[in-house]
């Protein structure tokens, strides 16, 4: 059973309609005409004329047209003016899932909410038992006056983003995080304490008595839930074994009790290097070098006391090792070539130097070198920086003494310093000539939204009129900082026609460090 | 001539599937072979069934078997002769005859006969510099002398200066380890309680300055520890350098010998530098050239980032990736202090007219947390939490350990770090380093 309803004056009345007329209505385009862009723009041709005539009438018979529906499928709401909300009186159907709210144990609308499913024909909404029609919905709902109500301009974007298919929910100031609470990262363990909340209440739940759509756990019991999380996180009580262990204690117990160990050695060199026999293949051109083992260079073979497990081994002979080192041929350039041949003319061998000779270790060796320096001592030293120039008034850039990295050497040569949208905002005194009014969510998060746990937003919606001014940097801050890290869009709607800004916050790349 | 029995045995193999190959090692040769390089080649396993062998100095267990993984490069030494069997597919595997070791052999004798001296005379023990260009096996020699004193009861020290390729701890650091016992045939020597320092890079020629104080460091600590430890002293050092033989590697080398006053420097397979040391070191240090084994392979230059980012891999996950299981928490940038080493130059033109900056290259620079920081391998280092300005010490404080930052949050001022023990960070002083890893496994 179809029946087309129409509300005239207050006047109902029960239209039968015939299969016929059903079937028209069924197959009927339910596509709203597009308007093409620019077209009102007038140019005073005749054509243009003609097109804009056909243009308006479809308008005319699209408003014109009656509206057919079932019955069935139409939910009952009722209009609450005192509340400024529309309560269900029979089941919700599948838009419950993304709009509408529990209070009280009723399931409620928003009149933005049940405006525009009176547009597209879910609802139908009863004020003193008369239906209403659309435009007496227009008018009821989107008066008001008071911070709660929506207007026409707000509803206009509603009503475009959900066509859209985004999930739109009104913005609530309160149960958006603080910068602080976000730094703490308290969201997170906020959203934890939210889960365990819900599972440890009773297995009925009744709906707190909160007009605040958008989330279940409110904001004020939220920093004693996640009491024990953030404790956790900032906890530095804790201790922990190193991962590697520095071995520099071992030897710092107290140097000098074993400083006298060191001998002042004798008169020859510490080893006697013409009793111990290296395999060295370079004696063959050093006849300088005292004590080779024999000519031929065959090592005898050492004493099995002195290797692992006494082993014995036959003579070994160097000779025939001495072909093959070096074996691979080093590249050098002609310049390096050069630049060696000039070092080896004008560096001796260090040890033909008689006084090195007398050298019998390294202390002694070290000791020459740094009296060898002491007397060359009589270089000019090193400029120090000119104090003048640090007392005027107009300093270098730079001290040369100082440490500076690139990043910050860039720093100091930067003319305008960069900002960013929140700095300062937290400073700004609000004020409510601009506001958020919506939260969108995209539409492919639709199959597993929840009204009660949202999640992120994709934008926040804040409505202007085409003839508002722009936004000022105030303006936008507060805005900024009121959304946290959720971006604001900006929806300038010019007499039905909707146009979507948005500021955005950017940093130019740095891929400096150090 | 070797002669070499192979006998292909499929079936008598425990490890079901994998090819057996025998081989009948005559003495004083060696089994050299290679594991395929590829991630998913076939490990293969060593088993010695008679007489004695050893890898680079540790002794094989009899009828135990070692695996050796992907892109392992093994020889085989035997002294007195033995037959070993290979399980699985190596690369390559040969028997040489014509091996160093003999001279190596001798080298550790007269280091030995040099102990013995010191034990006497009640005097420190031979400190021994390796040097030689890239690929002769430096690291080799090191570790086959290092297990050669131990097996003969000494208490040695191994100095790692190889920035590039750390035995020891993650690339980008120096550090020395005292060695205990031989090295594990399979994971080299134990690390336990290393003295490691930063170094950020893992080439001494970006910031050559701190390459040699970092050696004087080490020198310092080893000379401490000499004077109170009198196994250490007699055990003396053994240290491992860099490939880099020529410029201001020369000098970081001829500067090292000087830090440390080493006794014996040991070049390997390079006459020229072999002349140059004896011309620059004073007569009272013994320069002696050896070969290089036949047996070392050169690595390219991706081999070498492989092998650096499997041993981050190993500090973090343990040998294999199977024993060490991370942690991964945030770190608030409040909580740190991140440095850099090493101011970059300032142009002249930046400074007062005529005067040049003195040297910056030790100077500790504040690192500001930005998401460039994502994947750098960071030094925890062991300098006291102290104030913001008192920066003096750090360049010279060891390292307690490392942590790799897997994210960065500039949103809310944390990162994202993997570290080997849970939070919260022991020190809050970080040192950066060039170095990247990802955690890609």
């Amino acid at each position: 059973m179809a029946a087309g309803q129409r509300a005239e004056g207050g006047e109902l009345y029960n239209e039968e309609l015939s299969p016929a007329q059903l079937f028209s209505a069924r197959s009927r385009s339910r596509r709203i005409p597009v308007r093409g862009q620019k077209d009102f723009f007038p140019d005073g041709s005749a054509e243009q004329r003609r097109r804009l005539d056909r243009s308006l009438s479809e308008h005319w018979s699209l408003l014109t047209e009656e509206r057919v529906e079932r019955l069935g499928n139409l939910v009952k709401g009722c209009w609450i003016p005192e509340e400024h909300l529309v309560e269900l009186q029979s089941p919700a159907g599948k838009f419950w899932q993304t709009m509408g709210f529990s209070s009280r144990g009723r399931q409620c609308l928003h009149p933005e909410e049940a405006l525009y499913l009176m547009e597209c024909g879910n609802v139908q909404v009863f004020y003193q038992d008369l239906p209403l029609s659309i435009q007496d919905g227009y008018e009821r709902f989107l008066s008001g006056g008071s911070a709660s109500s929506v207007s026409l301009q707000q509803y206009q974007v509603f009503g475009h983003l959900r066509r859209l298919g985004y999930v739109v929910h009104r913005f609530d100031p309160s149960s958006e995080l603080s910068s602080y609470e976000r730094q703490l990262n308290l969201h997170r363990s906020r959203d934890k304490a939210g889960v365990k909340r819900k599972r440890s209440t009773s297995p009925s739940p009744t709906p707190t008595s909160t007009s605040t759509p958008t989330s279940s756990s409110s904001s004020s019991t939220a920093p004693s839930c996640s009491q024990a999380e953030a404790d956790g996180a900032a906890s530095t009580c804790q201790q922990m074994e190193a991962a590697c262990v520095p071995g520099a204690g071992e030897g710092g117990q107290s140097p000098a009790e074993g400083a006298g160990v060191r001998h002042p050695p004798a008169a020859a060199p510490r080893w006697d290097f013409s009793s111990i026999h290296f395999p060295d293949l370079g004696y063959i051109g050093s006849p300088a070098s005292p004590g080779s083992p024999a000519p031929h260079g065959c090592l005898a073979p050492p004493d099995p006391a002195l290797l692992p497990d006494c082993l014995a081994v036959p003579p070994c002979d160097v000779a025939p090792w001495r072909h093959r080192v070096n074996l691979r041929q080093v590249k050098m350039s002609s310049g390096e070539q050069r630049q060696r041949d000039d070092e080896r003319r004008r560096r001796p061998d260090v040890s033909t130097d008689p006084e090195v000779q007398q050298c019998r270790n390294w202390a002694e060796y070290h000791e020459l070198l740094a009296r060898r320096r002491a007397e060359r001592a009589a270089r000019p030293p090193s400029p120090t920086r000119p104090a003048h120039l640090w007392n005027r008034e107009v300093t270098p850039l730079v001290d040369p003494d100082e440490d500076v990295s690139t990043a910050e050497l860039l720093e100091k040569l930067r003319q305008v310093q960069t900002s960013h949208l929140l700095d300062g905002a937290s400073r700004l005194k609000a004020s409510d000539e601009w506001r958020i009014s919506f939260n969108v969510y995209q539409p492919d998060t639709v199959a597993d939204f929840k009204k009660s746990r949202p999640g992120k937003p994709h934008c926040r919606v804040c409505v202007c009129s085409f003839s508002d001014p722009v936004p000022d940097l105030r303006a936008l801050k507060l805005l900024a900082l009121q959304s946290g890290d959720v971006q604001v869009v900006v929806a300038v709607v010019d007499h039905g026609d909707m146009s979507f800004y948005t500021f955005k916050d950017f940093q130019l790349p740095t891929d400096v460090f150090g | 001539m070797a002669t070499e029995v192979v006998e292909k045995t499929g079936e008598d193999a425990p490890a079901a599937g994998k090819l057996s190959t025998r081989f009948d090692l005559e003495k004083e040769t060696e089994l050299r072979f290679e594991v395929e390089a590829a991630e998913a080649a076939e490990q293969v396993e060593l088993e010695l069934l008679t007489g004695m062998a050893e890898v680079f100095g540790s002794e094989l267990n009899r009828n135990k078997k070692y695996t050796f993984g992907p892109g392992s490069k093994i020889a085989v030494f035997t002294w007195q002769g033995c037959s070993v069997n290979l399980y699985g597919k190596p690369e390559v595997a040969y028997v040489s005859k014509d091996t160093p070791m003999l001279l190596y052999l001798n080298t550790h004798a007269a280091l030995e006969q040099m102990r013995k001296q010191a034990e006497r005379d009640n005097e420190r023990g031979p400190r021994v510099m390796v040097v030689g260009p890239t690929d002769v096996g430096k690291s080799t020699v090191c570790r086959l002398l290092l297990s050669y004193a131990v097996r003969v009861g000494r208490r040695p020290t191994l100095v790692e200066l190889d920035v590039g390729q750390s035995g020891v701890s993650v690339p980008g650091t120096v550090s020395a380890l005292c060695i205990e016992r031989p090295a594990d045939v399979e994971e080299g020597f134990s690390v336990q309680a290393p003295l490691v320092y930063h170094f950020g890079s893992t080439t001494p020629g970006t910031n050559i300055k701190l390459y040699n104080k970092l050696t004087s460091c080490l020198a310092e600590v080893f000379s401490q520890r000499c004077e109170v430890n009198r196994k250490a002293s007699v055990g003396g050092c053994i240290i491992n350098t860099c490939g880099w033989v020529k410029g201001s590697g020369y000098q970081a080398l001829v500067h090292c010998a000087s830090t440390f006053q080493v006794d014996v420097v040991l070049v390997l397979d390079h006459e020229r530098l072999y002349n140059e040391l004896k011309r620059d070191l004073p007569h009272f240090v013994r320069v002696v050239l050896l070969p290089k084994s036949g047996g070392v392979v050169e690595r390219s230059k991706d081999c070498r980032r492989e092998a650096r980012e499997e041993k981050i891999r190993e500090y973090f996950y343990g040998f294999r990736g199977v024993s060490f299981y991370p942690f991964s928490f945030e770190v608030r940038f409040s909580d740190v202090r991140i440095y850099k080493i090493g101011a970059p130059s300032i142009p002249d033109s930046c400074l007062p007219l005529g005067m040049s900056q003195d040297d910056t290259q030790l100077k500790l620079v504040p690192v500001t947390p930005g998401r460039d920081l994502t994947y750098h391998v960071l030094s925890v280092s062991s300098a006291e939490d102290g104030e913001e300005g008192v920066r003096k010490g750090i360049v010279e404080s060891p390292v307690c350990g490392f942590i790799v930052v897997t994210y960065v949050d500039t949103q809310a001022q944390v990162m994202k770090v993997l570290s080997p023990a849970p939070r919260p960070l022991q020190r809050h002083t970080l040192l950066i380093m060039d170095i990247r890893f990802m955690d890609m496994k």
